[in-house]
This record gives structure tokens, C-alpha cells and sequence, in this order.
């Protein structure tokens, strides 16, 4: 038997994010799959990764006050460390660049962890994760996070293999009323209009609103500024889903209608085909939903995407093209023609090295470079077909450090 | 004095080298948390440099720019550990950028610098840019320091480390090998080999290095003049009847030289409960009385000494009794230690600000977990009321996989320092 051990200490949507290398790791011979993640996640990852081992620790803010998180942290915490230290893993993928992350990665010898290591008390970080940062320069042409944390794995599972293809499952449409960062969401009179467009088009029969506690109101909103017929199927469950309850819903949806959110993950994992609108620091080639079936309406104004702390200095225009009422006649007739300026909208598709989205109104500028970019990084992972275009000397310059070819990569990225 | 965080920075070679890594042994014992900048990890590197066969220019400037990124490195150390001094060994690789860097930032330094002042004078550049000078040698070399605007000097003397430098039970293999009736230990100065040829036809063995080209000498050469270790120096000290300690000359027309500071074999050989005969010393009488050292002012005194104590094992143990008392009494790292961070309190007002320290202990902690985290500070060497911010840098320091506790008083200190930040 061979342990594999996934640290994955962020988020909702980073966890849901995490399948294409959890898969990977599962179908590789006589594996055992272990996910290290904080606790508050622990029972959506029962319902989403069944066969995944999970160490739930306390990661993240608890809400109790620092002493008595300090003590959870000495002692459950520690005993989860225990069991882990105790576990001879093949590889141990630790993803996320963060503090506690480093630490984490003391109970294991640094040859074995992928990611961010602990090396005689130096933080290490790995050679992929140290591209990604540089990418980052230029995030247009990003790639998917599900690709980036799946080619970890040299033998990661075919894209296709990750999601199922969303379908329709005849349970009406889910709006998901904001994430988790304010200005990535449509402002609830618009994000009442858009549904009200698309449940007309689709003739839904019935609307629920997804959020957490603060979305209460947003839902309340949103209902009111729907016309009377669709209020009357609207329910707002904002605040009434519990995980399971939520994975119920989306399940049985014949579209989510959402910004990028872990909701929106989820429902691409369960195949469930989602609407996403995608402005602000959103960028869909990055974080966009993963599988076919799957539509994207992305801001394009070339502020985008930007940095989410940062205040907007451009009043939020890459909001217009959402607001400008020539969208909604372009939601329901799909006709590049109608699409407003400012945006691009895509449909998900795949190819060699993952998830990538064909626009089929607007233009996608950025296309060629990110073309080469993808060839540039699947020849670098070693799954390209020999194929040189002369804007990946630029790439090379820019992604690859001395460093990476003239010392010993710690931690290494083994070829299996 | 309470806890302080102390980066001892080593010399990238040499003679200062041990006495650092003695000082930061000291000064955990003191329960201060000293952090080691092991500059000799780089030297290979710098010396690789000279093998090139390139213009002087372009060697010189390389091994500046080397020695740059060594500086920068120690800076880069500074800033993750933020230590309340920098104590800086004669020759640490500092360069003036850096320290002044340092003092922009209101780090304060220290340099021990433990040479002849006479013999290494890149002190004249180097001094003023410490903020606390400490020296082994007196006199004038207080007054040119000064003139160059180091007002903080401090006499500080050699000294040893009790739990290296100390009586050891030896194997008959080991006496074999280490022992002989007289011995010298060091490196082969101009007035050291002309005053051993008079001892050659004696039960005494040379050791050290920079013995070559002296015939004479050679049949009495251990290991073929290789280096010896600080724990094989231990070794002969212990095996030996007479310890030879003649203080280096680089001229040989004085042999015995009456120079001022005492060497660091002084004290090593007191503490290690061996018996020395060494050359005065100006400063010797400071350190040492008559009867806790036997000394000699010419090599003749020297011969008839070495007949006289061969003779008395008695005397020499009362000899070696008395010094090594002494030195425990008197003469350590830990009270140098001691010393130079009460002379740098007094004259730096206000030194060493405290961090915002925070407590390791909750109110409510389970007395399993108190036990198991004293004995973990047991472990470091840490007092039971260490600041949780220095057990986090200690559990830090430690090698390789760190156990299931280490790991969570890291993962704590770090989640604290994220959601501080949030809020």
C-alpha cells in the first residue's frame, strides 16, 4: 500500500479545486489517499472525497478567542500531527504558500513534500509553485488551478476524467448571491435582472438563492426586485443549508447562477452546468468552472483582472458590460452579435494540458499567447508533442530561474 | 538578565573560530537563545574562487562580491530572527555596507576580537562600526580605539568552556595515542620551533599544524602536522604529564616574549585539570595567581622546570588543582558572556527593547501538556519562563523532522501571526 497525503489548508472552493490531483493519487496502484485540511471543511470533504482519509485540523479563524484556539492547536491539532507523523507517505502535497503550511511540513522528511517544504527550519519552495508565482505576472494567460495542482503528478488523470459533463437535472435554477470578496458579485437589483432573463428563457420553474449567513438580506433583495410570478418560486437559503443540504441543491439543479465561488465548484464536481459571471479579480482561465457544459460570461476591460485588496480606481467598469441591458437580449438569444462590449463569454472546453474556455462571443486577445503558454508548460510537465513557437524564449526568460537548472530542485517534482 | 536572542556570527576560518562556537554554547547556558551564523559552511566556495586562473581584477571582485553575499545572508538572518545583538567573532564576515545596515536599523552589535591588535590591525576600519568592542589586550590600544570613535571598548579575556574543556577518563588506547611525558599543542610560530629543538631529545610529542620544512622537529610530529580537533586538543591535555603553553612570536630572537594578553590555551588547559607550564604573561597576574599557574620567563628556566616537575607529580596536580578551581571560579565563556552583555546594557540606555512578548503557557493548559511542554524546553535548554516567542525560534533551530509538539508550537506561532494581521 502507498499513502499519499494532500495538505490542503485553504478555502471551500480550494478544496473542491483539489480533485483532479486527489483523483490522480486514487487511481494510482494500491494507494491510499489522506487529506489534511481544516476541520471546518471536514464534513463537505466526507460528502465530496468519500474514499479520501481525512486529518482535520484547526487552520483557520475559529471564532473562539486566541487561548482557547491556542490549546484546540496543542492538543487536537497535535494529535492529528501524531498520526501523521506516523504514516510513511510516498509524497506528501503540500499546496498552499502560507505560514502554517511551512510548519506543517516539519513532520516530514523535505525529499518526500511537494509544494513547500520545512528543511532544517528554512522555508523551501518547490520549482512548480515558484513558476506559478511567476506566471502571475501575467495572469491573462494563467492556467487553471485544478491543472496546476493535478500536474503535481507527472501521470495526472485526464481532464475529462475529473468532472462529469454537466447536465440539466431538472430541479430549476440556484443563484448563489456573493462570494466571498463583495466586488466579484453582481449588485442584487442586476443579479435580479439577470435571473429574471434567464429563468424567462429557460422557463425555470423554481429559483433558490444559496449564501451563508451575511447573504441573508441579499437574498431578501434580490427577491423583491424579481417580478411578482418569479417571486412566488423563489426561495431564499441563504443561511438554511448545511453541507450536506447544500450538496442536495446544487445536485439537483438545471443551472447555477453564480460568480466565482466554492459554490460554483461544487456544482461542476456533482455535473451540475453553471452560469458564471466572472469581473474583478475573477479571472475564469484561472479559476474557472472545471468540466464541459459549463458557461462563462467574463469581464474583459484591460484592468482585468486585478488585485482584489486594492481599491478600484476605475469605478468598477468592468461591471458595465454586465449592466449594459443589451446582455440580458444577449442571454437569451446567445448571438455574438448581441453581446455587449466589455465581455467575453465561453463555453468551457479542454485541451492537452486542462481546462481552457472558447469564447463564442467576444474576443479572446489573449488567445494566441496563452496557447503558446500552454504548450510551454505541458512541454516543461513532459506531456507536449515537440512543438516550438519562438514566443516560448519569452516564457522561458520569464518563468525559468538559474536556479531550476543549476542546482538540485528541492523540493523535487519526481518523475514516477 | 533575562532572556535575550543573540546572533553569534563565526568566522568563515580560523583561530576565533572554536572560541565561537564556545561563546555560543555560553550563552545558551546562560539561557539567552543564540543563534550560530555558520560562515564556514561558505569558505569552500570562496576558495574555490582562487583556483580560476583569472586577472586579479576580476578574482578580487568576485571574492568581494562572495563576501557580499555572505554579508547579505547574515543580514537576511537578522531580520527573521531579530536578535537583540550581533556578536560578531574576529574576522566574521561583516562587511562595513552591512554593519552599517545594521545600525540604521538599530541592531546593536558587538565584536570580540580576540587578537593581537599588533598583528591583525583591520580593526582600524572595522572597530568604530560596532556599537561594543571587546578586546583582550590593554594599554594604548584602548586610547587608538577611541581616537577612532569606539568609546565602547571592553577588556575582555580569553577564557574556557567547562563542559568541553574539562578532566577526561581516558582509554589505554587513547593515552597511547594522545599521551606523552611533554607535549605541545599549536601552531608551529618562529619562536616555538627554535625553543622545541632544545626539547627533542625528551618524551615529547608536537602537535599541530605549520610544523613544515624543520627537520629537527619532524620525528617528534604527530599526525604528520595535520590539523587537530578542539576534542583531540582535549585529549592530549588530559594524556599529558607537562603541557607546553609558549605564546606565539612571529619573530624568534625573543623566544619568550613577555607579551600582554594569555592565550586561549591558558585557560582550556587550567579547566581541563591539566598541568601547563607556561611563559609570562604582562596581563597573566590579572588572571592567574603564582601558585595556580607554573611559569617561565627563558627556555632555560623552561628545562629546568620540565626536570623539576617531572620528578614532583604532586605538585604538578596541586598546580593543576588550583588553576582549574580558578578558571571555574573565574575565567569562563558563560562570565565573559555575562560581562560583555551587562557592559553593553550600560553603556547602550535602553538596550535591549523587548519584543511583545507573549506568555507559553494558557491559564487552562492540562497538566500533561505543561509537563510535556517543560520537558521540551528542558530538551532546548530553555528556562521555564522563556517567552513562547524564543521557545518558537528554539524548536526552530533544532534538525531535520520535527516531532507532533515542535510542530504544533510552530503551526500556532504562525497561525497567531496571520490572524493578528487580519484584525
Amino acid at each position: 500500500m502507498k499513502n499519499y497525503l494532500v495538505i490542503q489548508l485553504a478555502r471551500f472552493g480550494d478544496l473542491i479545486q483539489t480533485k483532479r490531483l486527489l483523483k490522480t493519487l486514487a487511481a494510482r496502484p494500491e494507494a491510499t489517499v489522506h487529506l489534511c485540511l481544516d476541520a471546518s471543511l471536514a464534513p463537505l470533504a466526507r460528502l465530496v472525497y468519500p474514499d479520501v482519509i481525512l486529518h482535520p485540523i484547526t487552520a483557520h479563524g475559529t471564532g473562539q478567542d486566541s487561548n482557547e484556539t491556542a490549546l484546540r492547536m496543542l492538543l487536537d491539532n497535535r494529535r492529528t500531527f501524531a498520526t501523521l507523523a506516523a504514516i510513511d507517505f510516498e509524497t506528501v502535497f503540500n499546496l498552499n504558500f502560507s505560514g502554517l503550511n511551512f510548519r506543517l511540513a516539519a513532520l516530514f522528511a523535505p525529499e518526500r513534500v511537494e509544494g513547500y517544504a520545512w528543511n532544517n527550519g528554512q522555508e523551501i519552495t518547490g520549482q512548480w509553485p515558484a513558476m506559478a508565482m511567476r506566471w502571475s505576472g501575467f495572469r491573462r494567460l494563467g492556467i487553471n488551478l485544478v491543472d496546476f495542482w493535478g500536474a503535481y503528478c507527472p501521470d495526472m488523470l485526464p481532464a475529462p476524467m475529473v468532472n462529469p459533463k454537466a447536465t440539466p437535472k431538472g430541479g430549476g435554477m440556484g443563484v448563489v448571491l456573493a462570494g466571498r470578496e463583495s466586488r466579484r458579485s453582481l449588485p442584487a437589483p442586476l443579479l435580479a435582472q439577470i435571473t429574471a432573463t434567464l429563468a424567462g428563457a429557460r422557463n425555470a420553474q423554481s429559483i433558490t438563492l444559496l449564501g451563508g449567513q451575511a447573504e441573508r438580506a441579499a437574498g431578501q433583495a434580490v427577491t423583491k426586485e424579481l417580478p411578482a410570478n418569479l417571486q412566488s418560486v423563489t426561495e431564499n437559503m441563504a443561511e438554511r443549508t448545511d453541507w450536506q443540504r447544500l450538496v442536495e441543491v446544487i445536485d439537483g439543479l438545471d443551472l447555477l447562477i453564480t460568480p466565482d465561488t466554492g459554490t460554483m465548484h461544487l456544482a461542476a464536481h456533482l455535473g451540475t452546468p453553471v452560469a458564471a459571471f466572472f469581473l474583478s479579480s475573477a479571472w475564469c482561465f484561472e479559476t474557472g468552472p472545471y468540466g464541459l457544459g459549463h458557461t462563462v460570461y467574463q469581464g474583459v476591460t484591460d484592468c482585468l483582472p486585478c488585485l482584489e485588496t486594492a481599491p478600484c480606481r476605475e469605478n468598477v467598469r468592468c461591471l458595465n458590460g454586465f449592466a449594459d441591458p443589451g446582455f440580458r437580449r444577449f442571454l437569451v438569444t446567445g448571438k455574438a452579435g448581441h453581446a455587449p462590449e466589455g465581455l467575453l463569454a465561453l463555453r468551457s472546453a479542454f485541451d492537452d494540458l486542462g481546462q481552457t474556455y472558447e469564447p463564442f462571443a467576444g474576443t479572446d486577445e489573449d488567445a494566441p499567447k496563452r496557447g503558446v503558454l500552454r504548450n510551454f508548460l505541458l512541454h516543461h510537465l513532459g506531456g507536449a508533442e515537440p512543438r516550438f513557437d519562438r514566443l516560448e524564449q519569452f516564457f522561458a526568460g520569464q518563468l525559468y530561474r538559474e536556479k531550476d537548472w543549476m542546482t538540485a530542485e528541492k523540493p523535487s517534482r519526481k518523475q514516477e | 538578565m533575562e532572556t535575550l536572542r543573540i546572533l553569534v556570527v563565526l568566522p568563515l576560518y580560523g583561530g576565533s573560530l572554536p572560541i565561537g562556537r564556545y561563546v555560543a554554547s555560553a550563552l545558551r547556558q546562560e539561557g539567552h537563545l543564540a543563534e550560530v551564523f555558520e560562515a564556514p559552511d561558505f569558505y569552500p566556495s570562496y576558495t574555490a574562487l582562487n583556483d580560476l586562473k583569472v586577472t586579479t581584477d576580476r578574482l578580487d571582485y568576485l571574492q568581494n562580491s562572495f563576501l557580499n553575499v555572505v554579508s547579505q545572508a547574515i543580514l537576511a538572518k537578522v531580520e527573521t530572527f531579530e536578535p537583540d545583538l550581533v556578536l560578531s567573532m574576529a574576522q566574521a564576515p561583516l562587511n562595513p555596507q552591512a554593519l552599517k545596515r545594521l545600525r540604521r536599523d538599530g541592531v546593536a552589535t558587538a565584536m570580540w576580537f580576540v587578537e593581537d591588535h599588533d598583528l591583525f590591525t583591520y580593526w582600524k576600519s572595522f572597530a568604530p562600526l560596532y556599537d561594543v568592542f571587546a578586546v583582550i589586550q590593554k594599554g594604548q590600544f584602548f586610547e587608538y580605539l577611541a581616537a577612532i570613535g569606539q568609546e565602547n571598548t571592553l577588556y575582555l579575556p580569553l577564557a574556557a568552556q567547562p563542559d568541553f574543556h574539562r578532566p577526561l577518563e581516558l582509554s589505554q588506547v587513547e593515552r597511547r595515542k594522545f599521551g606523552s611525558e611533554v607535549s605541545f599543542m599549536g601552531a608551529g610560530y618562529p619562536n616555538r620551533r627554535k625553543a622545541f629543538h632544545e626539547l627533542v631529545n625528551l618524551d615529547f610529542k608536537l602537535w599541530g599544524t605549520e610544523w613544515e620544512g624543520d627537520h629537527v622537529l619532524e620525528p617528534i610530529l604527530q599526525l604528520k602536522g595535520a590539523r587537530v580537533t578542539p576534542e583531540e586538543c582535549v585529549k592530549i591535555f588530559n594524556a599529558t604529564a607537562i603541557n607546553l603553553n609558549l605564546h606565539s612570536s612571529i619573530q624568534a630572537d625573543e623566544l619568550v616574549t613577555f607579551g600582554d594578553f594569555v592565550n586561549p590555551r591558558t585557560f582550556e588547559l587550567a579547566a581541563c585539570g591539566a598541568f601547563q607550564l607556561v611563559d609570562k604573561r604582562t596581563l597573566m597576574g590579572e588572571a592567574f595567581d603564582e601558585d595556580e599557574l607554573a611559569t617561565f620567563s627563558s627556555i632555560e628556566e623552561l628545562i629546568e622546570k620540565i626536570k623539576h616537575f617531572s620528578l614532583r607529580p604532586e605538585e604538578r596536580q596541586a598546580f593543576a588543582d588550583r588553576a582549574r578551581a580558578r578558571v571555574l571560579k573565574d575565567h569562563t565563556y558563560a562570565q565573559r558572556m555575562r560581562t560583555l552583555l551587562e557592559f553593553t546594557a550600560e553603556r547602550m540606555p535602553g538596550w535591549s527593547k523587548r519584543r511583545d512578548d507573549s506568555t507559553v503557557f494558557g491559564q487552562d493548559y492540562p497538566a500533561e501538556l505543561q509537563a510535556d511542554i517543560h520537558a521540551l524546553q528542558a530538551r532546548l535548554g530553555l528556562p521555564e519562563n522563556v517567552a513562547f516567542e524564543d521557545l518558537v525560534w528554539a524548536v526552530r533551530q533544532q534538525r531535520g523532522r520535527l516531532d507532533e509538539l515542535d510542530t504544533s508550537i510552530l503551526f500556532l506561532d504562525e497561525w497567531r501571526k496571520l490572524y493578528k494581521k487580519q484584525s
